[in-house]
């Protein structure tokens, strides 16, 4: 079998345990389309902008996110149960383990969102189906930039849960509240100051949230630049990502443990 | 009660070392009201300062969570095998299930010590009365909610990841249909009439009635006083039930 094969077989395995976890989709189903159909729905009744059709797309990069931080979850947990030693003594290179969990995280991620993204599409007139097809492969390396922040998170919280569970939570927090998933950049502008704007502006959940209401919802022509913009906020994250999960590996290679 | 103290410790200890988890939620909670809801207030135009809103429905959000999990708490005991030791020790039912509720009390009064302070603070010109009312009240609450978690808990001795799911799915929604984020004049009907039925509703509309609302954003407090009444005796005992005819020779799945 050549290494190709068994990082997609790592991959399609790593994927396929993200959507048989029940307690799991049961969570991000409830809190996704809940948010969906009635937060935004009963915000719009209190506030000065129409904030269904505002919100309901940015729940879909929520959902993405949400999903991509899972990834930390299963690496955390391979680390702590032992699993890592078995995948480590399969015949993949370090690296193609660390580029499986990505590919899974990215996929498992963008096939949750692609789902919220059908649910939203049912809710809310979209201007441009084709616009979101378009964003499809942006929002999966976006995910996979994701994932890669919590494989960074996994790596540092090591075999202790509360501490991967806590930065996770603190993470998830932080990231969101500083984007424009909320709230408009007007908004943000009277509260925080410039330099905090200049984070929420190039946060990459803003950016793709803004893809999809500006593209898919409100129908205005793809420009290659923006895209360019989500993939360049993405890569950073990734990368990182990828170096922390390589470097806790290679730790336990030596160590046989964190 | 020295053995019950002790048992409460023994719950709380692991908790507290390092007491991450409360310094997550306390940090979340801190950007949650310093940020967001700075923000989402101005476009708020339906609630006259929505922040002071938010941040009493962000407190009661963190005394659902806690209580739900000492709920999940005691069903992941049986599941792990921790609770036949409990029950194996000289204690006698009664006192196990009081140590149960005084950590879970413990564990609320931790994890509200902060967030309760800077929403009082926000909110500002209160009293004595209105603040203890306040706290008793979340507790009141806390101690419903514990139970309703507890009756839930026949379900994980048939599957465990069954009862995770419908709880956690269960908690976002409880909190999504209730008033814990928006008054009750501004749900559409088909989810008002759901709202009714979510006992966080009269938590959240009691709690902001003692600090000083305006009461005609908020229910009937006679129907929250009964209500949680209601909630915090009947979810209590149908749990003590369950829970001791069930835990006897502990049938985990």
């Amino acid at each position: 079998m050549s290494e190709i094969h068994v990082i997609f077989a790592l991959a399609r395995n790593d994927f396929s345990y993200f959507f048989r976890t029940k307690w799991l989709m049961a969570i991000l189903l409830s809190l996704n389309l809940s948010d969906m159909l009635v937060v935004a729905l009963v915000y719009k009744g209190m506030m000065s902008i129409d904030y269904f059709a505002y919100f309901v797309p940015a729940v879909i990069i929520m959902g993405l996110f949400a999903a991509s931080l899972d990834t930390g979850r299963r690496i955390w947990l391979a680390i702590r149960e032992g699993m890592i030693q078995y995948e480590l003594s399969l015949p993949v290179s370090t690296e193609g383990l660390v580029l499986a969990y990505l590919l899974a995280g990215g996929a498992a991620a963008l096939v949750y969102a692609s789902s919220l993204m059908i649910i939203a599409l049912i809710v809310l007139p979209a201007q441009s189906i084709l616009s979101a097809l378009m964003l499809l492969p942006f929002l999966f390396v976006l995910a996979m930039g994701l994932a890669g922040i919590a494989a960074t998170m996994a790596a540092i919280a090591s075999t202790h849960g509360e501490f991967f569970f806590a930065f996770q939570n603190i993470l998830q927090g932080t990231l969101l509240t500083l984007s424009t998933v909320y709230y408009p950049i007007e908004f943000v502008q009277n509260v925080l100051p410039p330099f905090l704007v200049t984070i929420v502006a190039a946060n990459p959940l803003s950016l793709a949230a803004e893809a999809i209401r500006q593209y898919t919802f409100a129908g205005l022509p793809v420009e290659p630049i923006f895209l360019g913009k989500i993939f360049l906020a993405s890569i950073p994250f990734a990368l990182i990502g990828a170096i922390a999960y390589l470097w806790a590996l290679r730790k336990i290679q030596v160590e046989g443990k964190l | 009660m020295r053995n019950v103290l002790r048992l409460v410790w023994f719950d709380l200890k692991p908790d507290l070392k390092p007491p991450v988890w409360i310094f997550a939620e306390w940090t979340i909670f801190l950007i949650q009201v310093g940020i967001y809801a700075a923000i989402i207030s101005q476009l708020v135009t339906g609630v006259d300062n929505y922040r002071q809103f938010l941040a009493v429905g962000l407190v009661i959000m963190i005394t659902f969570d806690m209580a739900s999990h000492t709920g999940r708490h005691f069903v992941e005991h049986a599941h792990e095998g921790r609770l036949p030791y409990l029950l194996s020790l000289p204690v006698s039912r009664s006192k196990l299930f009081l140590s149960i509720a005084l950590q879970g009390g413990a564990e609320l009064a931790l994890m509200l010590v902060v967030p309760l302070t800077v929403t009082l603070v926000l909110i500002g010109n209160l009293t004595w009365i209105s603040v203890l009312a306040c706290v008793l009240t979340l507790f009141w609450l806390g101690f419903g909610v514990a139970g309703l978690m507890l009756g839930l808990s026949f379900i994980a001795f048939k599957s465990s990841d069954l009862y995770t799911a419908i709880v956690t799915g269960l908690s976002a929604i409880i909190i999504r249909f209730s008033t814990v984020l928006y008054p009750f004049i501004f749900l559409p009907a088909q989810y008002a009439s759901a709202a009714a039925f979510s006992p966080l509703t009269y938590g959240s509309d009691l709690v902001r009635l003692i600090l000083g609302f305006d009461p005609s954003i908020l229910l009937n407090p006679a129907y929250a006083v009964g209500v949680l009444a209601a909630l915090s005796v009947s979810t209590l005992s149908l749990g003590l039930f369950l829970a001791q005819r069930l835990v006897e020779g502990v049938k985990s799945a």
